[in-house]
């Protein structure tokens, strides 16, 4: 029993950066139709940024000043977002979805191959963060005082995130262009400008996910897909285009792998899929799904 | 079979710590250096470039493990070219390819080296999970291939059980396990329940296995209490740290590598892991050395693949490592591991095949030939005496692991120089003509010869 409460937090903090993830990925399906294949190399290239501007460019800087630049992966990650909508995908929107899905195919390749050129093809560490922020002791145990900053974020990010999407003008127009294209286009509303808005609001999410999770883990070639494969298992479990969902179903892959780690080790990979088989087998559209 | 007293059994294996070269039967063999002078090759010798194709990790978690192998066929090339060449002629090139494409684009690679690049040699490879897929297609294109590592039991045992065109350097997998589990039970004899975190592939498995196995033998007090199997190139341990801790064990193996090692024992200082359990690792100092920082907890059985660290053997002993470390360290800046070690020795294993092979019958040797002169060869490495058995084409070296300790000479922990364990190959590993066994060859001569000692 000591141990429930690290497991809940294990759960809590792997959790946290998967609704981060999955969340854009939703967000980004449910106003603008398309499934961004890329979007798991935007949450690396926010780990790579932040990597790159803690662990390389301001290493051995004091601590706090290390955690003010921890959100600069999830704002170069917003940036390639609001470039990358107007020129490569808008241009796709009228054909049929293969098309979608082969140009963002394609930018998950080049983004990979970019990342490989710009920051080689070693991991890049930003530990210093993890490692100078040292543990609290949970009874009797020993846990990383950075675990508990990375929640904090992710339950801020959830809540300002749903705030924004219900409580604002920006809101409520997200929302009926999501609903209907067409008739929000007819009162006015500048479809292109909200989905530029929506992409890059997607794209930050994702390069938060991956500059908080960095500090911890290092920022490798390959981690974009193995986020994006994730992300997927959640949208599938919440239903795609649901931010709801995505929080649903970020928890239920958090709690639901770290049971599997305990007491299914022999099958921890296939866990998460037997789940999200369940979820398709009773629910096709997910938890939060529109049929 | 009698009841046997740990300590005596342990001394029957040969184990070894401390400062001492282990004696090798080898002596007798003849047996010639790296690095030795040559004489002059007879018969015409064509000039073109021998064409070495090198594959292994160049980029991801894996390459800080890998990528020195590269380094170590590059320094022995460059050494032997500016002696003239293969056989004072034939200059070596290397061509280099990323083993982290895949399993399916490596094998393509592959041939696409030998049919369109024409390679006359093959080499390199880190992973297990490539050696058993690219081993028969080797055989299948008549390549002449030492695999350096990707060592699993597997690929001699079952994926190519009659090699003819393939070898490989570096100690079989098995020993690995077996290594690290002597040395635990000589170090801990009173640990009880033991943990594990290993990869979930061939490798993790097999350590785990080869670990259970000696473990019943030399230590039959002791029981598995966790398990944990995380994916091959994860760098998120948090639930597996949990869960060995949650467990109280005595023990905790691990065979967790490359830059997922350096994640895992990161994140395991913050869980406060190390000060809760002893460790033993089959692989923890597998990396580059300088992959691993000075926080790194000292005392943990930190396995080198039970091949070779470069402070062993020391000093003036063995000149063959000591002359090796030094040029390494002067062509590339940083100190050698075990891969690197394992690619100079295979590019001086096939020099010294080539040559005794020109000197029998004259001019540029048939790969028969030169296939011929590799079974059985023995040589003095860096890391001591290689020999390769020409049943299986496997390579065997006395295996070697310690305690990590940091010291003042090197920016990065070591092995304790006064606590290096050394065991002789031969009693750890199934001898020519065992019967092929399940899980491998190994794990069935351990089961069936060794005695189970008194708790």
């Amino acid at each position: 029993m000591d141990f429930l409460l690290i497991h809940l937090l294990n759960s809590l903090l792997f959790a946290s950066v998967l609704f981060l993830t999955a969340g854009g990925l939703s967000l980004i399906y449910g106003v603008m139709r398309i499934v961004n294949l890329a979007h798991g190399n935007l949450y690396a290239f926010g780990a790579y940024v932040t990597a790159w501007a803690i662990g390389g460019v301001l290493a051995g800087a004091p601590t706090p000043l290390l955690y003010l630049l921890l959100p600069a992966g999830a704002v170069a990650a917003a940036l390639l977002g609001a470039a990358l909508e107007p020129t490569l995908l808008r241009p796709f929107y009228k054909r049929a979805e293969e098309y979608q899905l082969l140009v963002t195919f394609g930018l998950l390749m080049i983004l990979e191959d970019l990342m490989r050129l710009l920051w080689g093809p070693y991991p890049l560490s930003a530990s210093a963060l993890w490692e100078n922020s040292g543990s609290v002791t949970i009874s009797g145990n020993p846990y990383p005082n950075y675990n508990l900053v990375v929640i904090a974020i992710g339950l801020v990010a959830a809540v300002f995130l749903w705030a924004f999407v219900y409580k604002t003008k920006f809101g409520v127009v997200l929302r009926a262009t999501s609903q209907d294209m067409r008739m929000a286009s007819a009162l006015g509303i500048d479809v292109n400008r909200v989905y530029v808005q929506a992409f890059t609001l997607g794209c930050f999410m994702a390069g938060l996910g991956g500059a908080m999770i960095v500090p911890r883990d290092s920022a490798v070639l390959g981690m974009g897909v193995d986020a994006l494969v994730l992300a997927f298992i959640v949208v599938v479990i919440g239903g795609l285009g649901s931010l709801e969902g995505a929080l649903a179903g970020a928890l239920i892959v958090g709690v639901v792998r770290e049971l599997g780690i305990t007491f299914f080790a022999e099958i921890e990979l296939a866990v998460l899929y037997l789940i999200a088989v369940l979820v398709l087998l009773a629910r096709p559209a997910g938890l939060f799904g529109r049929p | 079979m009698g009841e046997v007293n740990r300590r005596d059994f342990l001394s029957t294996l040969g184990v070894s710590v401390g400062t001492a070269l282990s004696a090798t039967a080898g002596a007798a063999l003849p047996v010639v250096g790296v690095a030795h002078a040559q004489e002059k090759p007879k018969g015409n010798i064509p000039d073109t470039p021998f064409k070495i194709g090198h594959m292994t990790f160049f980029s991801g978690p894996a390459a800080v493990l890998g990528e020195p192998m590269y380094r170590g066929q590059l320094l022995a090339s460059e050494e032997i070219n500016a002696q003239g060449g293969l056989l004072g002629k034939r200059k070596i090139e290397v061509l280099k390819a990323d083993e982290n494409a895949g399993t399916d684009a490596n094998v393509k690679e592959l041939r696409r080296l030998k049919l369109s690049e024409k390679i006359d040699f093959f080499c390199g490879i880190t992973s297990s999970g490539n050696t058993p897929a690219l081993g028969p297609v080797a055989e299948e294109l008549k390549l002449l291939t030492i695999f350096v590592d990707g060592c699993t039991d597997l690929l001699f045992d079952k994926a190519v059980p009659n090699p003819h065109y393939i070898f490989r350097v570096t100690n079989m997998q098995s020993a690995d396990g077996v290594t690290a589990a002597v040395a635990a039970a000589q170090t801990w004899p009173k640990a009880k329940k033991i943990a594990h975190i290993h990869p979930d592939y061939s490798y993790g498995r097999n350590a785990f296995d080869h670990w259970t196995i000696t473990f019943k033998k030399l230590m039959p007090q002791a029981e598995n209490v966790s398990e944990g199997w995380p994916k091959l190139g994860t760098t998120d341990f948090s639930s597996h740290i949990t869960k060995a801790i949650a467990s109280k064990p005595d023990l905790l193996a691990t065979s967790v590598w490359g830059g997922d090692y350096v994640a895992f024992y990161k994140q395991a200082l913050r869980y406060g892991m190390f000060s809760k359990m002893k460790v033993a690792s089959m692989i923890a100092f597998g990396v580059a050395p300088h992959a691993i920082g000075k926080d790194h907890p000292e005392g943990i059985i930190a396995g080198v693949h039970s091949n070779y660290h470069f402070t062993y053997p020391a000093g003036d002993r063995w000149p063959y490592n000591k002359t090796f470390v030094e040029k390494y360290n002067k062509r590339f800046n940083e100190y050698p591991n075990f891969q690197a070690e394992g690619g100079y020795t295979a590019t001086y294993l096939l020099k010294s095949a080539i040559e005794r092979a020109n000197k029998l019958a004259g001019g540029w040797p048939e790969d028969d030939a030169i296939i011929a002169m590799l079974e059985g060869l023995m040589m003095a490495a860096p890391a001591g005496y290689v020999y390769i058995r020409p049943d299986n084409h496997q390579g065997y070296k006395d295996a070697v692991t310690g305690f990590s300790k940091n010291v003042a000479e090197y920016p990065f922990p070591v092995l304790d120089p006064d606590r290096i364990i050394t065991i002789p190959i031969r009693n750890i590993t199934a001898p020519p003509g065992w019967p092929k066994g399940e899980p491998t060859s190994t794990y069935t001569w351990i089961d069936k010869t060794w005695p189970k000692v008194k708790a």
